[in-house]
């Protein structure tokens, strides 16, 4: 028949149809190969870091993906969740598991090691230096043996460096040239060049010991100076004990070597300390106090911005939705620039606009509101900025929702006699709601977290009265950002990780809330 | 006809990966990698170029913002991370708390042509209270009080420069006394020194103590009354922020002017006859916060096997007065090397470095972190104008606050 002749497929089904017959075998194969390559690279730059574990993961779930897709038909349904599947845990799984790890962690400044380079740096950082200083030249001598020459560079003795011990030698035989480079005494050669960057971890680890107990140690690639041990690691207690004092630091089980009387090393290592980090924020007089105005105050933030965003973007649906509404287009490309305009850029823009004595707004008002220096008007200030941010977001989606709702129900309730704003009230915005609630949800938990609005703008001052660590527009986010990373040493990983995992049980709560009476919207229909 | 499918899928998997794998093999370390800021980095390039030619050392410098150098030094690869690292003092508490830095071990005679306190800001007590040197000292910068000749005169003591201010202030609606950044406590330390203000004391040996913080001290809350009547006769306002004060002093509406050398080149264009000198004493020395630059060795460069090279370049050839003339000279901030200083002939550098005579190295232990919030609050709050806390609450809250947090 004619119709059938006719017939075309649509995109999608033509898309689809690429991947069946020898075609689609051969596309097919060339997405594996690619995947295979690429996943192949990253396997080994794996193990080349010693990541042993996530390689063979790696390897399992690369020769999973190969093995669902070459076997034709039997895994069908596989082959469609697989991908998605990956994606999800590599995007959203995985960093969970991280944070929530971190949170049991003690990660913070001078806990970002591991035990054994700790050990190694505390030792390294505590030998105590002597007061001779060497100029130095390191030189192979007849047998190829390396040996460093060395000057006092006070006394201007000459000495011959071994790993055997030091041999003091006429200084005589050994000058020191212009540029004050050592020249080594005939018999020896000096290294220079190539010959230095071959032997540079030999060299840098190369002791020569003396009578003392101590060792001269090289200093670059021309000097050398005398020192002891400050610390010995002793295995067998697990401690550091101080060469001089004999005083032993002990690993206190969280992450530092401590003494009898409580003194702390300065490098400590990452160490799990269970439920300290929860704990903690719970005890933490600074975190409690202002906790609880910081979160009503997350609250009406997040609410406020979210209903009055979505009221102005109703409304301007609303008006610019009339089908005789001239320059349409115009107006609406007009009230999407907020959205278009990097958020970034907006807030420092704002942050000028409304600065007191100098900004724009105050010069055209003819009152001079203290937007940024007023507890209250920053709390204003910060929504306002934020409505301004996200109405344009709330304006599309209520174009899109309006458009869905049947034009016979508006009709039938007219016909029924109702008013125009009746109308709105119980069959438009009921409707409109079924489709927004998620959306609005969405948008609040956005908010809830809505760091760079507050951070950017007021950086979360003004100040209360009593100065807390919180200031007024503190949100909870910016407010633990200043705890974890602008208190104590500087970065606390692991107690900003316990915080969002509070944070996330908080948003998770409310959101539950608010999409079971979602639901419960949606059943009236 | 499946066996041949998977061979095929083998084989070309192998050509992929052996091609995309190539980079990673032929990237065997014979070079010092180096990161260093944009301003940085074409001098960094030709001075440590100068030092690979003498030596055969390729250098490669990487370019990163100066704030991404601290903070990427965290997380980077070992495979691309850099063996010297371009950074400013105050991160060397950190930076040694952490074990990203190694030390380093200097001769007197290169020691000798350091100033002590440049030393000192790069370095940081170990377990025995001893100084651990971590970097190489090769810049310096500090703020100054930059007089507009044309309308001020230099200002011979605290209280003439402040009523010099204010009669210029009074001359015309628009004009500024004095210009500070608001709620900045960098800027505002002269201010803060000058009543007898500071932020860590010293123990014993002469090492920072964080459990002595003088943000509330007594001597600076007697003085507090003074921040009061600046703010009452409208010297100073924390409305004022960085570009309203730099564009009234270059606009020639301001009389005194609080920055340091980064600014230089503007000034140096804008026309106007400045004189920059350290703030007037007050009850006490008006001394700016000290901030040094300089190299340092990463823990990398040992695993990188080039230890002996970047201590090397850092702890000998960047101390040197030859490297440091050259850096100077391109980067226009006062060089740490005194025989390298004695070199300088710009008038303008040569004054921010006089400006800088005592003034306090930025402290440079972690707990710093704790204090410019807070600092930066109380002198936001003392300045607001009408409704400004009194300065003495004001200080003493913000000194409890930084106890708090140091915890």
């Amino acid at each position: 028949m004619t119709q059938a002749a006719q017939y075309r497929p649509s995109l999608l089904a033509r898309v689809i149809s690429l991947f069946s017959g020898v075609g689609g075998l051969l596309v097919k194969l060339l997405l594996l190969c690619v995947l295979n390559g690429i996943t192949g690279w990253a396997i080994i730059v794996l193990f080349t870091q010693d990541r042993i574990a996530w390689a063979l993961g790696t390897i399992a779930v690369l020769g999973l993906i190969d093995f669902i897709y070459l076997v034709p038909n039997r895994f069908l349904p596989a082959k469609f969740i697989i991908p998605g599947s990956v994606l999800l845990i590599a995007y959203l799984i995985v960093p969970i598991f991280f944070t929530i790890n971190t949170a049991f962690q003690e990660y913070s400044t001078g806990h970002v090691l591991t035990k054994a380079e700790a050990i190694d740096t505390n030792i390294e950082q505590n030998v105590v230096q002597g007061d001779r200083f060497f100029q130095m030249t390191p030189a192979r001598d007849a047998s190829g043996e390396l040996v460093l020459v060395l000057v006092d560079d006070t006394s201007g003795q000459t000495y011959l460096g071994r790993q055997s011990g030091l041999e003091e030698i006429d200084s005589t035989t050994v000058s020191v040239d212009d540029f004050g480079d050592v020249l080594p005494p005939a018999g020896f050669t000096a290294l220079v060049g190539d010959e230095l960057f071959a032997i540079d971890a030999e060299l840098a680890a190369f002791e020569v010991p003396l009578d003392n107990g101590g060792v001269i140690r090289t200093e670059g690639l021309s000097g050398a100076y005398d020192s002891v041990p400050g610390f010995e690691y002793d295995a067998s207690s697990d401690s550091l004990i101080a060469a001089d004092s004999g005083v032993a630091y002990r690993d206190n089980g969280r992450g530092s070597f401590t003494s009898a009387d409580g003194e702390e090393l300065v490098v400590g290592w990452r160490e799990y300390i269970g439920f300290e980090n929860f704990t903690s924020v719970i005890t933490n007089p600074l975190v409690r106090q202002p906790f609880l105005r910081a979160f009503v105050w997350t609250i009406g933030f997040a609410g406020s911005t979210v209903l009055l965003s979505f009221a102005i973007g109703l409304f301007l649906a609303k008006v610019i939705d009339k089908p005789n509404f001239r320059g349409k287009k115009l107006y609406r490309s007009m009230l999407v620039i907020p959205y278009a305009i990097p958020g970034f850029l907006s807030l420092l823009v704002f942050k000028g606009l409304l600065n007191d004595d100098y900004g724009l707004i105050n010069k055209l008002l003819p009152f001079d509101p203290p937007w940024l220096f007023d507890p209250w008007w920053a709390r204003l200030s910060v929504i306002l900025v934020s409505v301004w941010l996200t109405t344009p977001y709330f304006l599309l989606v209520c174009m899109g929702a309006l458009q869905s709702i049947p034009a016979e129900l508006v009709e039938a309730a007219r016909v029924d006699g109702a008013g125009r704003w009746q109308v709105f009230r119980k069959v438009t915005l009921p409707l409109l709601l079924v489709v927004v609630t998620p959306l609005l949800i969405a948008s609040f938990a956005y908010n809830f977290n809505n760091f760079n609005n507050v951070y950017l703008l007021t950086g979360g001052g003004p100040s209360t009265d009593d100065q807390a660590v919180a200031g007024a527009t503190d949100i909870l986010i910016s407010y633990t950002y200043k705890l974890a990373f602008e208190s104590g040493k500087g970065q606390d990983y692991g107690l900003a990780s316990a915080i969002s995992v509070y944070i996330f049980f908080i948003v998770a709560a409310m959101s539950a809330s608010g999409f079971l009476r979602s639901k419960a919207l949606e059943n009236m229909k | 006809m499946k066996k041949h499918l998977a061979k095929f899928v083998a084989g070309l998997t192998v050509a992929a990966f052996a091609a995309l794998s190539m980079p990673t093999a032929s990237g065997a370390a014979t070079t010092l990698r180096i990161w260093a800021d944009a301003d940085r980095k074409a001098s960094v390039e030709k001075v440590a170029g100068a030092w690979g030619k003498k030596n055969g050392v390729t250098v490669t410098v990487v370019q990163k913002d100066f704030g991404k150098i601290r903070d990427d030094l965290k997380t980077v690869d070992v495979a691309t991370a850099p063996d010297v690292i371009v950074g400013a003092h105050d991160w060397v508490g950190e930076l040694a708390a952490n074990g990203s830095v190694i030390p380093l071990t200097v001769s007197k005679s290169v020691a000798a042509k350091i100033p002590s306190y440049s030393l000192d800001a790069f370095s940081y007590a170990n377990a025995k209270g001893n100084k651990v040197l971590y970097g190489a000292p090769v810049a310096l910068e500090n703020v100054g009080l930059v007089v507009n000749t044309k309308v001020a005169k230099v200002p011979t003591s605290f209280d003439d420069m402040v009523s010099q201010a204010l009669a210029f202030q009074k001359k015309a609606t628009g004009n500024f006394g004095l210009v500070i950044p608001g709620g900045d406590a960098y800027h505002n330390y002269p201010l803060f020194s000058g009543l007898c203000g500071y932020v860590f004391g010293k123990d014993a040996k002469g090492n920072l103590n964080s459990s002595d913080v003088g943000v509330g001290n007594a001597k600076l809350l007697d003085n507090a009354s003074q921040i009061d009547s600046w703010n009452k006769s409208g010297l100073l306002s924390s409305k004022v922020d960085y570009g309203i004060a730099k564009n009234a002093f270059l606009a020639g509406k301001a009389a005194f002017w609080v920055t340091g050398p980064w600014e230089k080149d503007t000034l140096d264009k804008s026309g106007l006859k400045v004189q920059i000198v350290q703030m007037p004493k007050n009850k006490c020395d008006s001394v700016p916060f000290l901030g040094v630059q300089g190299f340092m060795v990463t823990k990398f460069a040992k695993t990188h096997g080039v230890e002996s090279q970047a201590r090397d370049l850092v702890g000998s050839y960047m101390m040197s007065a030859g490297a440091q003339t050259q850096l100077s000279s391109e980067n226009g901030r006062a060089p740490a090397n005194t025989d390298a200083a004695a070199k300088i002939t710009d008038p303008l550098l040569k004054q921010f470095a006089a400006a800088g005579k005592g003034g306090v190295p930025m402290p440079n232990i972690p707990e710093m972190s704790s204090v410019w919030g807070d600092l930066g609050t109380a002198w936001t709050n003392v300045f607001k104008g009408a409704d400004a806390t009194p300065a003495k609450s004001a200080f003493r809250t913000a000194g409890k606050n930084i106890v708090a947090k140091i915890g």
